[in-house]
C-alpha cells in the first residue's frame, strides 16, 4: 500500500513504529499518531457508514469533534468500546479496531438503501413515515427501528477496568494548552497560584502543533511550546493534564477532568486504572478551549475524502501525513489558504482553491501563483463524485446577481474545505454564561461570566496568535490576581502572522434542484440543509424545536461541527436574525465520558460501604449464609450439611424455643443519652412515659414522627439517674441519631442532654431461650441474674468472660432473654467464649431469618417491614405504648387528628390460612369478597408471613381496614392461578400470656 | 484477657520504592467523646490533664493525650489506654460540678496511619476539601468517600484516620487502590 507520510513532517516518533488492525487489515503506524492520522498515512479514508442514510463516511476532522469516524475498538476481553473517536484514539501496538454502521461489509452494506430511499426518511420521519397501518407497530416498525438504532454496538461483557477519581484545589484551572492557554498557565504559575493546566490531547500546544509558520518570541512556535513546557515543569506549584479533558463545568467553579491513563499504552501496567476523574475546585478558570472549524454545506459534502482544510493542515504539520495525491481546497476563509500552501510546499500538487469570496487578499492570490496553484474566487461547489472516496468536485462561477453559471469538474482525491471557525463556548455555556451575537464574525462570544472564568483566544473569537497570546497571558494575570496573587503580564511577540478573514455562508448556492440535494449540516445525525427547511416549513420557529425534529446537532457530538451552519440555515428559512433564533443548550460532558470515569472507585467491592460486625468472621467460618440489612451484611441463617433454608430455620427456631440459641444483634442502633434533662427529653421524643423508669431497668419505646406515624422503636435502659443507653432498629440509627439531634439544637436547646452513637462501640449478643440464665451465671461477674434482682426488662452494668458489660435482660423473641453487650474489639472472644460453654445446653447459632420468625410468632412487629410510614402506634396495636397522662411528645398532636381515629384504618392483625400449610406471599393484596367484579377493592396487604415451626402451620401479619373489629373474619389473598383464605386473627400466635418470658 | 479483633489487623499499604506512602493501623488507645459547655471548658481541661482548645478543628497534645476540637462543644480526646479509668473517674468527679457527657467510644474506631511524600495525593482520591491547606495539627471530622472519619494532620506529610470500625474495610479499600496509582506512578 503507497504510504502517504511525508519524510521529515510531524511530530510522531518515527523510531516507535506501531501494528494495529482495522476492520482485520493490518496497518502500519508510529508512536504518536492518532488512529485517524495512520489510516491516513495508509491511504484509508473510507471508515465507517452513517447512521441513518448508510452512506460512505471519512475523517471529517483532527480532533474531538469528529462527527463520522467513529470507530469499534477492542483492547481484550471485556474492554470493547463502540463509537471511539479515530481522531482523538492514539494508535499502540497491538490495537485492533472496526468500522460500525454497516452489514455485511464496510464495502457492501445493505442498509445502504437508506440512502435512496431518503425521502422516506426526512426530518420528522418517525413522526410521519410509521403512522400506519397500526398493526404494523409491534411487529414490524418498532423492530426494526430497534434493529437499525444505536450506533455502533453496545458492549456485552462487564467492563474489566479500574477507574480512579482524585479531588483537586488550585487557584487558577486552565483549560486548553494552546497558545492562550499556555500564556495564562505561564503567567499565573510565574506568580506563584496553584495552577491546573488540562488539555484532551495527547500533547499540549493545540493549535501550534498543526502549524510551522507561527513565531514567537524569535523562536519557532514548537521551539516556544517546548520551552514554555520546561518552564512549566520547572514550576512545583503548576500541575499539567495531559489527555485529560474538562467535561463539565458546574456550580461555584467546580469541574470535571476525565484524563486517560491507560487506553494509549499497548500493555498498561497490572491493576492501573483506566481513567481518573478530577474533581477539581478552582478559585479561578481561564478557558482556552480554542475553535471548531466549520464546515461547508454542499451537495456530497460528506464524502470520504471531503474533510476540513485545518484538519488537513493538522496532519501534514502534526502527523506528517498528506491526506491526498491531488486536493483541491474550497473555502469562504483564509486559513483554508494556508493549509494548500502548506500542502503544496511539502511536494503535494494542489488542483485548486475554489473561494465562495469574488474578492480575496492579494497577498493569498500571490502565494497561490508563486506556488502554481490554480485560484477561482467567487466560485461554488455544487456536488462531488466517486464511490467510497472522493474523485471530483463539481464547481461553477457564481456572478455578482447569485446566478450560477456552467458546471466545471476537477479531478481530486480530498477536498479540504473550510466555512470558517466556530468559538468553542461549550464550558462557558455550562455554567449560563450569557452568549453575544457577534455579527461581523456571525458567531456567539462569551459575554457576561455567571462563574469567576475568563475566556481566551480562539474561543473568545480571538484568532489571531499574537491576540490569544496576549489574552491568555493578561487572563493568567488577573485571575492569579482575583485569586489573592500581585502580578502584572508579560508581553509575547509574534512574528509571520498575518490576518486571516473569511465570510460565513448558508448552504452554498447550486444550480441543481437544491431539493434533492444531499448536501449534509449534521454529519453524524445524517441532517440536511433541506431538513432543516423542511422543519421550519412545517411550522417549527425555534432552534429548540427544529432541533428535536432534525435531530440537527442531537447526536452524541453534540453538534459541535453543526450548530452554526445550522442556525444559519434555520434563520435564513425562518426570516429571522440568528440570535432571534437562539442557540440550542451545551450540556455536559463536553465530549462522551466512559460511566466508568463517573463510577471512580465505586465497583465491585468498593461500589458501596459492605459494614460488618465484630462477629461476622465468625459466621464466614461457620457457614452463614447473608442477607444485606442497610449498609450490613447479616448472618441469614446458618445452615448445616444437607440443610436447606427452611430446615436451617426450623432447627434454629426449635433451638431457641426448646433451650439456647445465639443471635449477633451488633448491627442494632445505639445512642447514648447523658445528662440531667436526659429522662425529660427521652419523655419528649418517645410515646411512652420515662422519668419514672428506676435505673437498672429497660422499657420499649415507640418514636413518632410529628405526622403521629411510627418512625423507629428500641429497648432503652437507665444506667444511671442521668445516663440512658437507646437501641434503635438496625437501619434506623443514623436517622434516629440526626432527629434526635434535630430536635435537641433547634426545639429544645435549653436541654442539659447529649447524644453518643455507641453503635460501634459494643458488639451484642443476644442468648434466647429457657437455659440462657444457665449459661450466663457462672461467666458473669457483679450482677446477680437472680430473678428478683435482674427480672425481665432489666440492665446492669458489669463482667463476662473477664471483660465489662452491660447486660440487658429483654427478649425479642418471648422466650428467656439476654442481650450482652462488650466492648466490640472483645465481641468475636466473647462470642467463642460462649459458643464454647454453650455446646452442653444445645446452643445454637440464628440468623435473622430465624429472628424473624420467633418475633413474629409473638407479634412483635419490625419498623419498616410491618409498618410503612403510615401506621400510628393504635394501627400497630401498640396503643399500650402511649403515655396517656404525658403533656406532649413528638407526634401526639397529629395522633388526635379526626383521621387518625377514624374506625377503619389500617390495623395490624394476625393471618392464619385456611391451609396450614400454605405460607402466604408478603406483601400480597387482601379482598373482603373474592367474587368482586375487577377491579377488586383491596383492604390490605400481607406484612410479615412464615411458616412457624413452634405452631406447625403458617402464620402472617398484615395490615387490613378495620382489621382489629373483623376478628375471627374470614378475608381472601387472590393470587395468579388462585385465591387463599384466611381468618383474621389477633397478632400474638405463641405463648400470649407472656409465661415463657420468665420460665 | 479476651483476645481483641481488629478489623484490619496485620495489613498494611507499603509503597517502598523512596517510601512515598505507608499506610498502616495505628496502635489502640483510649478515646472518649466529651460534650460540655464551652464556658466549662477550663474545669474540663483540669479533668483531662491537658488545656482543651477552643477553636474547631484544633488540638491540643500533651503527652501521649489528645484533644480535638470537633464541635462548639465537642471534644475529641484520646489517651493511653492504661489511663482510661482514671480518665472516666476525673470526669464522673466533675459531673457534680459541670454537667456534660462523656462517652467511652474506644471500641468505636479504627486508627488508620498515612505517612509518606504522597500522603497527600493518597487522600486527594476521596477528601472533597483542599488537604493541602489543611493546617498542621489541626483535625476535622469529615467524609472519606462515603465513611464519616476524623481527619488529623499530625504533621506534613502525616495524617491520621479515626473510622468507625465497620467503615474502617471501605476507607483502607479505597487507600489501596490509591496506593496503587501511587506505586505505578501514574
Amino acid at each position: 500500500m503507497t504510504s502517504y507520510r511525508i519524510p521529515g513532517k510531524g511530530r510522531i516518533d518515527r523510531s516507535k513504529p506501531v501494528r494495529f488492525a482495522f476492520n482485520g487489515d493490518n496497518y502500519h503506524g508510529y508512536q504518536g499518531d492518532t488512529l485517524a492520522s495512520a489510516l491516513l498515512a495508509n491511504g484509508v479514508h473510507l471508515v465507517g457508514r452513517s447512521f441513518k442514510y448508510h452512506r460512505p463516511r471519512g475523517i471529517l476532522s483532527a480532533g474531538s469533534e469528529e462527527p463520522n469516524a467513529l470507530v469499534g475498538t477492542s483492547r481484550g476481553p471485556g474492554r470493547f468500546e463502540p463509537n471511539t473517536r479515530a481522531t482523538v484514539l492514539e494508535v499502540f501496538d497491538g490495537l485492533s479496531t472496526t468500522s460500525q454502521n454497516h452489514w455485511p461489509s464496510l464495502k457492501r452494506d445493505i442498509g445502504a438503501i437508506n440512502d435512496a430511499l431518503y425521502m422516506l426518511f426526512s426530518a420528522g420521519f418517525y413522526y410521519k413515515t410509521f403512522m400506519w397501518p397500526k398493526s404494523f407497530w409491534n411487529k414490524v416498525y418498532e423492530p426494526f427501528i430497534r434493529g437499525a438504532a444505536g450506533l455502533g454496538k453496545s458492549p456485552t461483557e462487564p467492563d474489566p477496568d479500574t477507574y480512579a477519581s482524585r479531588f483537586a484545589h488550585c487557584d487558577v484551572l486552565v483549560v486548553g494548552a494552546g497558545p492562550a492557554g499556555l500564556a495564562a498557565a505561564l503567567e499565573a504559575g510565574r506568580i506563584g497560584a496553584r495552577v491546573i493546566l488540562c488539555d484532551e490531547q495527547a500533547e499540549p500546544g493545540g493549535s501550534l502543533l498543526s502549524e510551522t509558520d507561527a513565531g514567537i518570541d524569535g523562536l519557532s512556535g514548537w521551539e516556544w511550546l517546548n520551552t514554555a513546557m520546561a518552564e512549566l515543569a520547572t514550576l512545583p506549584n503548576a500541575t499539567v493534564l495531559t489527555r485529560t479533558t474538562a467535561i463539565g463545568y458546574y456550580h461555584q467553579n467546580f469541574i470535571g477532568l476525565c484524563q486517560r491513563l491507560t487506553d494509549h499504552l499497548a500493555s498498561p501496567p497490572q491493576g492501573a486504572p483506566r481513567e481518573r476523574m478530577w474533581k477539581v475546585r478552582a478559585k479561578q478558570v481561564v478557558l482556552a478551549q480554542g475553535s471548531i472549524e466549520k464546515p461547508l454545506v454542499f451537495d456530497g459534502n460528506d464524502r470520504p475524502g471531503v474533510m476540513l482544510a485545518g484538519a488537513a493542515r493538522s496532519y501534514l504539520n502534526r502527523f506528517g501525513v498528506k491526506v491526498g495525491n491531488r486536493p483541491a481546497v474550497v473555502t469562504s476563509h483564509d486559513s483554508a489558504w494556508l493549509a494548500a500552501f502548506d500542502l503544496a510546499e511539502a511536494g503535494v500538487k494542489v488542483a485548486a482553491i475554489v473561494d465562495i469570496r469574488p474578492e480575496v487578499a492579494g497577498h493569498l492570490k500571490q502565494r497561490a501563483a508563486a506556488l502554481g496553484i490554480e485560484v477561482l474566487a467567487g466560485w461554488t461547489v455544487t456536488g462531488t463524485s466517486g464511490r467510497l472516496r472522493v474523485a471530483s468536485a463539481r464547481v461553477n462561477p457564481v456572478s455578482r446577481g447569485g446566478v450560477v453559471g456552467p458546471a466545471r469538474t476537477i479531478a481530486c482525491d480530498a477536498l479540504l474545505m473550510s466555512g470558517g471557525w466556530t468559538p468553542s463556548v461549550h464550558l462557558f455555556s455550562h455554567t449560563k454564561g450569557k452568549l453575544d451575537w457577534n455579527e461581523d464574525g456571525q458567531m456567539f462570544l462569551p459575554g457576561d461570566h455567571a462563574e469567576a472564568s475568563r475566556c481566551v483566544g480562539a474561543g473568545n473569537g480571538s484568532f489571531g496568535l499574537a491576540a490569544a497570546l496576549a489574552e491568555g497571558a493578561a487572563a493568567g494575570v488577573g485571575a492569579a490576581v482575583d485569586a489573592g496573587f500581585k502580578a502584572k503580564a508579560g508581553i509575547y511577540k509574534v512574528g509571520n502572522e498575518v490576518p486571516l478573514t473569511g465570510v460565513s455562508n448558508r448552504e452554498l448556492p447550486t444550480d441543481r434542484n437544491a431539493s434533492r440535494a444531499k448536501a449534509f449540516v449534521d454529519f453524524q445525525n445524517d441532517v440536511t440543509a433541506k431538513d432543516i427547511r423542511l422543519a421550519v416549513r412545517e411550522g417549527f420557529k425555534s432552534i429548540e424545536h427544529i432541533k428535536r425534529y432534525t435531530t440537527t446537532g442531537m447526536a452524541t457530538d453534540q453538534g459541535k461541527t453543526s450548530n452554526i451552519n445550522g442556525l444559519a440555515i434555520a434563520s435564513d428559512a425562518v426570516k429571522r436574525p440568528a440570535p432571534a433564533v437562539g442557540l440550542t443548550t451545551f450540556r455536559p460532558p463536553y465530549t462522551p465520558t466512559t460511566f466508568g470515569a463517573f463510577a471512580g472507585y465505586n465497583r465491585g467491592e468498593l461500589f458501596e460501604v459492605t459494614r460488618k460486625t465484630p462477629i461476622d468472621g465468625w459466621a464466614e467460618e461457620n457457614g452463614a449464609v447473608y442477607e444485606p440489612v442497610s449498609l450490613w451484611r447479616r448472618a441469614w441463617y446458618f445452615p448445616q450439611p444437607g440443610e436447606d433454608m427452611h430446615a436451617a430455620v426450623a432447627r434454629e427456631c426449635k433451638a431457641v424455643r426448646e433451650t439456647l440459641g445465639m443471635f449477633d444483634a451488633s448491627t442494632l442502633g445505639k445512642i447514648e443519652i447523658v445528662g440531667p434533662d436526659a429522662a425529660e427529653f427521652l419523655n419528649r421524643m418517645y410515646t411512652n412515659p420515662w422519668l419514672k423508669l428506676g435505673v437498672g431497668r429497660c422499657r420499649y419505646g415507640v418514636l413518632l414522627g410529628e405526622d403521629g406515624f411510627i418512625r423507629d422503636d428500641g429497648v432503652i435502659g437507665r444506667l444511671t439517674p442521668d445516663r440512658f443507653h437507646v437501641t434503635t432498629t438496625t437501619g434506623g440509627a443514623a436517622r434516629v441519631l440526626a432527629m434526635m439531634e434535630d430536635y435537641l439544637q433547634t426545639e429544645w436547646p435549653d436541654l442539659k442532654v447529649r447524644l453518643t452513637s455507641t453503635t460501634e462501640q459494643w458488639a451484642v449478643i443476644a442468648l434466647q431461650g429457657p437455659n440462657a440464665r444457665k449459661l450466663l451465671e457462672p461467666l458473669v461477674e457483679g450482677i446477680d441474674l437472680s430473678e428478683e434482682a435482674f427480672p425481665h426488662m432489666s440492665v446492669a452494668e458489669g463482667r463476662i468472660c473477664g471483660v465489662p458489660t452491660r447486660l440487658f435482660r429483654m427478649s425479642f423473641t418471648g422466650e428467656r432473654g439476654y442481650e450482652v453487650n462488650v466492648p466490640a474489639r472483645y465481641g468475636r472472644a466473647v462470642w467463642e467464649k460462649l459458643h464454647g460453654a454453650g455446646q452442653q445446653l444445645g446452643i445454637t447459632p440464628y440468623g435473622t431469618e430465624t429472628m424473624h420468625v420467633l418475633r413474629a410468632e409473638k407479634g412483635y412487629i419490625i419498623v419498616g417491614q410491618d409498618t410503612d410510614g403510615t401506621l400510628t402506634p393504635d394501627d400497630a396495636a401498640l396503643g399500650w405504648a402511649i403515655g396517656k397522662a404525658k403533656p406532649d411528645f413528638v407526634g401526639k398532636r397529629s395522633l388526635s387528628r379526626p383521621d387518625m381515629l377514624k374506625e377503619d384504618r389500617k390495623q395490624l392483625v394476625g393471618l392464619l390460612t385456611s391451609d396450614p400449610d400454605t405460607v402466604l406471599e408478603e406483601g400480597a393484596q387482601i379482598v373482603l369478597d373474592p367474587n368482586q367484579t375487577l377491579p377488586m377493592k383491596m383492604v390490605g396487604h400481607v406484612t410479615s408471613s412464615y411458616w412457624s415451626p413452634a405452631l406447625g402451620r403458617s402464620i402472617a401479619l398484615a395490615v387490613v381496614e378495620g382489621g382489629r373489629a373483623r376478628e375471627g373474619e374470614t378475608v381472601h389473598i387472590p393470587m395468579p392461578g388462585r385465591t387463599l383464605a384466611a381468618s383474621i386473627t389477633g397478632t400474638v400466635f405463641y405463648d400470649p400470656d407472656n409465661k415463657r418470658l420468665s420460665a | 484477657m479476651m483476645h481483641e479483633h481488629h478489623p484490619l489487623v496485620g495489613r498494611e499499604i507499603a509503597i517502598r520504592k523512596a517510601m512515598p506512602l505507608i499506610v498502616r493501623v495505628a496502635a489502640d488507645t483510649a478515646r472518649f467523646s466529651l460534650r460540655i459547655d464551652p464556658a466549662e471548658i477550663e474545669k474540663a481541661s483540669k479533668a483531662f490533664g491537658l488545656n482543651l482548645p477552643a477553636k474547631i478543628g484544633e488540638t491540643a497534645i500533651s503527652g501521649e493525650k489528645r484533644a480535638i476540637c470537633l464541635g462548639p462543644d465537642e471534644w475529641y480526646l484520646t489517651a493511653p489506654l492504661a489511663e482510661q479509668e482514671a480518665v472516666e473517674q476525673a470526669f464522673a468527679d466533675l459531673y457534680a460540678t459541670a454537667v456534660h457527657s462523656l462517652v467511652d467510644i474506644g471500641h468505636r474506631e479504627v486508627g488508620i496511619e498515612i505517612e509518606g511524600s504522597d500522603a497527600v495525593l493518597a487522600l486527594q482520591s476521596a477528601l472533597a476539601f483542599d488537604i493541602e491547606a489543611m493546617p498542621v495539627g489541626s483535625g476535622c471530622r469529615t467524609i472519606f468517600d462515603k465513611a464519616q472519619i476524623v481527619l488529623l494532620r499530625e504533621a506534613e506529610n502525616r495524617f491520621r484516620i479515626e473510622v468507625w470500625r465497620s467503615f474502617a474495610d471501605h476507607v483502607w479499600g479505597l487507600l489501596q487502590a490509591a496506593g496503587r496509582e501511587i506505586e505505578l506512578d501514574i
